[in-house]
């Protein structure tokens, strides 16, 4: 049997590497990874013509980290702080309410998950230190605030919601690395689930109807503890074999 | 529904934004825009040796450029100039068996083009100055080397681009033999620059680099065969 095909979106943007410097679709490999080690097949999904048909051919998909949304989007203005990726917009929340109105199983990361708010009509914070007053939210690039000896910076608890789903998954609280600037404010049709306890930022969002529909504000993908994405291609394989049967 | 082209992708270190030396999956954007252009819908394809079942989805394959494949793909040992990508290796090979199991229409780039010759049991000369004398098809580190090549008339390749063209190349390595396939162009050096296996759909390597430039022919083709392939496996 086929292992559940699993998008994600990608970058499209200039990248260095060896002698080379230009624009490449592109995705780190924390992500294939961790698609991988649990038993699905990763296919990166770039935003080079905005449509929906690829979701036809996915079992599950993942919306990657990366830039802000544009706050047009929930009718705010944009702060000076907000990093807008005009291009993965357009693109994203056009798959995003595709997947989701498909019900096909979804996992957002960082970006990822506040992409899901602001397609169910949600909005976001668009710089927290502006609302919690510190920006422990936002590691530095390159470090992991999980690796042994890290500083707390960018590290935080995540209590979690009992009778969840993603209670369910990950226990009553996690320890997450962090790396954002801005939040989910309201989640929309989706669920708060998840908070930070020092700050109350929102970590976890949750669909209660939909088959698979969760959020982390983290990057599971950068840590060892893989367990949403093992739930994601778990409900991947059980709703493309459903389906399967169903159109059979 | 567009078709669906699977394009397999480098894994490099990569520097991006604040990002530095981060093991990405990544191909250039030209092939994803060429695949657009033509109509189809890209996927990237990572490197992934556990199997090949996701070639059942795609309409079409592009075997993009890169390293050197492994000279063990063809039987013989590295030379010291030879730089190889064994995970790439492993995760294209069960691809390309998949796709020519499946006659999925397939484009080998570059490197890619390598890996069909490799596969169809040729073998490649490991550093073309040593065999040349020249450095045409590789002047120098990101730069393309513009040559014209030839092709054989009758061939898929003439049916597509005429007799002749204006190529950019960029690779150290070439076809020594091209096993099971029929070399179709060639520069003037004699270099096997085309290669096509005349008995199934569309399998076409150019050892030049198509997606850059305008010149979107190939890249249409592949995705015209691709969507012939879906309607009639839709029957």
């Amino acid at each position: 049997m086929r292992r559940p095909l699993i998008g994600m979106t990608a970058y499209a943007q200039q990248v260095h590497y060896g002698g080379n410097d230009l624009m490449a679709g592109m995705l780190p490999m924390t992500y294939v990874r961790a698609v991988h080690a649990t038993g699905g097949r990763a296919v990166l999904i770039t935003p080079d013509a905005p449509d929906i048909d690829v979701i036809e051919s996915l079992d599950g998909i993942v919306f990657s980290g990366g830039g802000d949304v544009d706050p047009a989007y929930w009718g705010a203005q944009p702060h000076p702080e907000t990093e807008i990726d005009e291009f993965r917009d357009t693109s994203e929340l056009m798959l995003m309410k595709a997947a989701l109105a498909a019900d096909l199983p979804t996992l957002g990361v960082c970006r990822g998950m506040q992409v899901m708010a602001v397609a169910a009509g949600g909005t976001l914070h668009q710089h927290l230190p502006d609302l919690i007053g510190h920006d422990r939210h936002r590691a530095a690039p390159g470090v992991d605030p999980m690796g042994a000896g890290a500083s707390a910076f960018g590290r935080h608890d995540v209590v979690i919601q009992p009778g969840s789903r993603a209670h369910a998954l990950l226990g009553a609280d996690a320890t997450v690395n962090s790396f954002h600037h801005q939040a989910v404010d309201d989640p929309g049709d989706f669920t708060a689930v998840g908070w930070c306890p020092d700050d109350r930022v929102i970590e976890i969002i949750e669909s209660g109807s939909l088959r698979f529909a969760l959020g982390v504000q983290w990057h599971p993908e950068r840590t060892a503890d893989l367990r949403v994405f093992a739930a994601l291609v778990e409900a991947a394989a059980y709703c493309s074999r459903r389906d399967s049967r169903l159109a059979a | 529904m567009r078709p669906i082209i699977g394009i397999t992708t480098y894994v490099e270190r990569a520097d991006f934004g604040v990002w530095r030396d981060v093991p990405a999956a990544l191909v250039p954007q030209a092939y994803v825009e060429a695949v657009t252009v033509a109509g189809g819908r890209a996927v990237l394809l990572p490197p992934d040796d556990l199997d090949a079942g996701v070639v059942d989805v795609l309409d079409g394959l592009v075997l993009s450029g890169g390293a050197d494949i492994g000279p063990s793909l063809y039987g013989a040992e590295p030379e010291p100039l030879t730089v190889t990508r064994p995970d790439r290796d492993g995760g294209e090979s069960a691809l390309l068996r998949r796709a020519l199991d499946r006659d999925t229409p397939v484009l080998g780039v570059c490197r890619g083009m390598q890996l069909l010759v490799a596969a169809a049991g040729g073998r490649l000369h490991q550093h073309l100055p040593d065999v040349l004398g020249h450095e045409r098809h590789s002047p120098a580190p990101g730069v393309y080397g513009e040559q014209v090549a030839r092709f054989v008339p009758g061939s898929r390749v003439a049916g597509l681009l005429g007799d002749g063209a204006e190529i950019q190349c960029h690779h150290h390595q070439g076809v020594a033999d091209a096993g099971g396939l029929v070399v179709t162009g060639r520069t003037e050096d004699g270099l096997p620059e085309a290669v096509e296996d005349p008995r199934r759909r569309f399998v076409l390597g150019v050892q030049w680099h198509p997606e850059v430039g305008r010149d979107g022919r190939l890249f249409q083709a592949l995705v015209d065969a691709a969507r012939r392939a879906a309607l009639s496996a839709a029957g």
